[in-house]
């Protein structure tokens, strides 16, 4: 390990060196330039290549000219407004009730538990490691209508009961960012010295430790949002109509449009991604613009 | 009747006691130091005061009130820290008016409140700026407006220097002070810099190991330090051994010179304790060899020798002795008010 570190940091001092306009090994530059452009390129076939033929898949509705049909088709659809308008709401309660246990717990941990972190940290991870369908076929033993809370006995015990489960999905990353949120600002001394000015718990965290996390927050929340509006086996063994099984059953039944459909999807994502690196780097301004 | 009290107070952390039988009764409008070396228990004392630590036990009253069990947000106290502590999402003017928005205070009492204070910290254009774009001193001068702000009772300054460089650290604590006379608020001010603690404190109170060694006001510490302690950790000492020859005359050895105190002294060996300005040059005395001369303006620092003993004393510049050279002999005078004589074991 410290051999390691070490060779690590001779490396990094010639690089300084380097860069300080030493004497450069061309033909060795040259030849790891050449590889991590074909690594780039390789990399970037995998992924836009599938993509590509999708696209291109999606527009051939027509026979022998490109056309939009599949998309108008699908956007006609009232069961796709219906299914995204539903992952849509589900996507916001998840992010509102998610911000709502990061937040404070992630607080808390830090300012009276600190020795407790890995540990938290750790269970913030299982939902990576335990599958949905199992964490699902839990919930409907332990929730079902003979059960002492039964929640899946009506529509609205179901929704809520799958939205904590699309908020469990998310905490692996929810509390990762806030957590990093938390770790910029000094939380112990400026929760003290808000107390000291008279503020309670409530004004604490709304006031001063919710907005000094604003970017992490949001970054966690778009996060929460691309996992939601495509998760399938939840909303699928707890039979709701969510955008992920709609997908699913219109793979099954037709040619173009699933491919459409997917092309939408991943609009959606990506466009969180930007959302997400906006606010990022709106925030990060804001703070640090020195 | 002193404003704060505090009685008999004790922390233990787990098994170790931080802070042990701790007295101290503060005046209104009194400026008090807790001096000590890091790791004391000096802002121990002070979040107990400010309720972010309880007491083990011990009794903690704010004008007769009794305070201990009181919560941190209900104790009206101003805290100033080394950290600053500023609400990096909150202008200047925001940070300023925190405490008030909280009381309920409404926007038309709060501006003009704010505009003093921000007035009376020499920063009266800085409202609209955000912490990030101030420097130390500034953010040091926000923090300070923004736990007076609300009128407390009592502020509370645990290092507020320490963080930031020489020059502006010595205008800060003579602005402190003044500001802290101006408002007549009874203030407790930690720090580990004997030299702050002296220019500004009505009262310190010096720290060792969880106690209070002594409790006075700064010359009474310098001149008459109560325990071993407190006499090396306040300002220079130096350590001499002598033989007393005549213990009626105070007649004594030191290395190889013989002086006379002229006052009685106990048989046998003893260690004379003396501070920098005891000692003076003169034709005869004790002999000593220059080591080191340090020129500081006013004042010249000298490094000597008696035998093997190092001494160090001051003499003032442009007195009528000549400045000694490093390397030469000289004579050296101590004045036997400004001795503090022990037995030796
Ligand atoms: N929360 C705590 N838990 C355990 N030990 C602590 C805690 N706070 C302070 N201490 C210990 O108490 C002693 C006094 O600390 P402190 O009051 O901060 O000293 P000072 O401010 O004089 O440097 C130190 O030895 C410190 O390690
Ligand atoms: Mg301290």
């Amino acid at each position: 390990m410290s051999f390691l570190l070490s060779t690590l940091r001779r490396r990094l001092s010639l690089k300084r060196l380097q860069r300080r306009g030493g004497p450069r090994p061309k033909s060795g530059n040259g030849f790891r330039r050449f590889w991590s452009w074909t690594a780039l390129i390789v990399g970037g076939l995998y992924f836009f290549l599938p993509l590509i033929g999708t696209l291109e898949f999606s527009l051939r509705m027509r026979r022998g000219e490109y056309s939009l049909d599949a998309y108008r088709s699908v956007l006609e659809d009232p069961r796709f407004q219906q299914t995204l308008g539903y992952s849509v709401i589900m996507a916001l309660a998840t992010i509102v009730v998610g911000i709502l246990i990061v937040v404070p717990t992630a607080y808390w941990v830090r300012l009276r538990l600190p020795r407790w972190r890995p540990v938290i940290e750790f269970i913030t991870l299982l939902p990576l490691v335990i599958p949905a369908i199992v964490v699902v076929f839990g919930y409907i033993r332990l929730f079902n209508t003979s059960s002492f809370l039964p929640m899946t006995g009506t529509t609205m015990g179901t929704n809520i009961l799958l939205m904590f489960g699309y908020v469990m999905l998310a905490l692996p990353y929810t509390y990762r960012a806030v957590d990093t949120g938390l770790s910029t600002i000094d939380v112990r001394s400026l929760t003290e010295a808000a107390q000291s000015l008279g503020a309670s718990w409530v004004t604490i965290i709304g006031r001063l430790i919710l907005p000094n996390v604003f970017g992490a927050v949001m970054s966690g929340a778009f996060l929460s949002f691309a996992i939601v509006i495509g998760e399938f086996t939840m909303a699928s063994l707890l039979n709701r109509p969510a955008f992920g099984p709609y997908m699913q059953i219109l793979g099954a039944n037709r040619a173009y449009e699933p491919a459409a459909l997917a092309v939408i999807a991943f609009a959606i994502t990506w466009a969180c991604m930007g959302l997400l690196s906006l606010v990022t780097r709106i925030t990060r301004v804001g703070r640090a613009g020195k | 009747m002193s404003f704060l009290e505090l009685q008999n107070l004790e922390k233990s952390f787990g098994d170790t006691r931080v802070v042990k039988d701790f007295n101290l009764n503060v005046a209104k409008g009194e400026f008090i130091s807790l001096l000590g070396p890091s790791g004391c228990g000096k802002t121990t004392v002070l979040r107990m005061v400010a309720g972010f630590e309880a007491p083990t036990s011990g009794r903690i009253s704010v004008d007769g009130k009794d305070i201990t069990r009181l919560r941190a947000n209900q104790r009206n106290v101003g805290m100033v820290f080394q950290s600053y502590a500023l609400f990096p999402n909150l202008t200047v003017a925001q940070n300023v008016g925190f405490g008030l928005k909280v009381a309920g205070v409404p926007k038309s009492e709060r501006n003009p409140r704010i505009a003093d204070m921000l007035a009376l910290i020499g920063l009266p254009d800085l409202g609209d700026r955000y912490p990030w774009q101030l420097s130390g001193g500034q953010q040091q001068r926000v923090a300070l407006a923004r736990a007076l702000a609300p009128k407390p009772q009592m502020l509370l300054l645990d290092e507020p220097l320490s963080a930031l460089d020489a020059k502006v650290r010595v205008s800060l604590r003579n602005q402190i002070r003044e500001i802290q006379q101006q408002l007549g608020i009874t203030t407790i001010f930690v720090t580990h810099d004997q030299e702050e603690a002296m220019a500004i404190s009505d009262r310190i109170v010096v720290m060792h190991q969880g106690v209070a060694d002594q409790i006075a006001a700064p010359q009474d510490i310098y001149n008459r330090p109560s325990t071993e302690f407190v006499a090396g950790f306040v300002g220079t000492l130096n350590r001499l051994t002598a033989d007393v020859l005549d213990p009626e005359t105070g007649h004594i050895r030191i290395g190889g010179s013989e002086i006379t105190l002229g006052q009685p002294l106990p048989a046998g060996r003893v260690t004379l304790s003396a501070r920098p300005e005891a000692f003076r040059l003169a034709a005869t005395g004790i002999a000593a060899q220059v080591t080191k001369v340090e020129f500081l303006g006013a004042l010249i620092s000298v490094a000597a020798q008696i035998d093997d003993t190092p001494v160090s004393f001051v003499l003032f510049n442009g007195g009528d002795d000549p400045v000694p050279e490093p390397g030469s002999r000289i004579h050296l005078q101590i004045a036997p008010s400004r001795l503090l004589i022990k037995q030796a074991a």
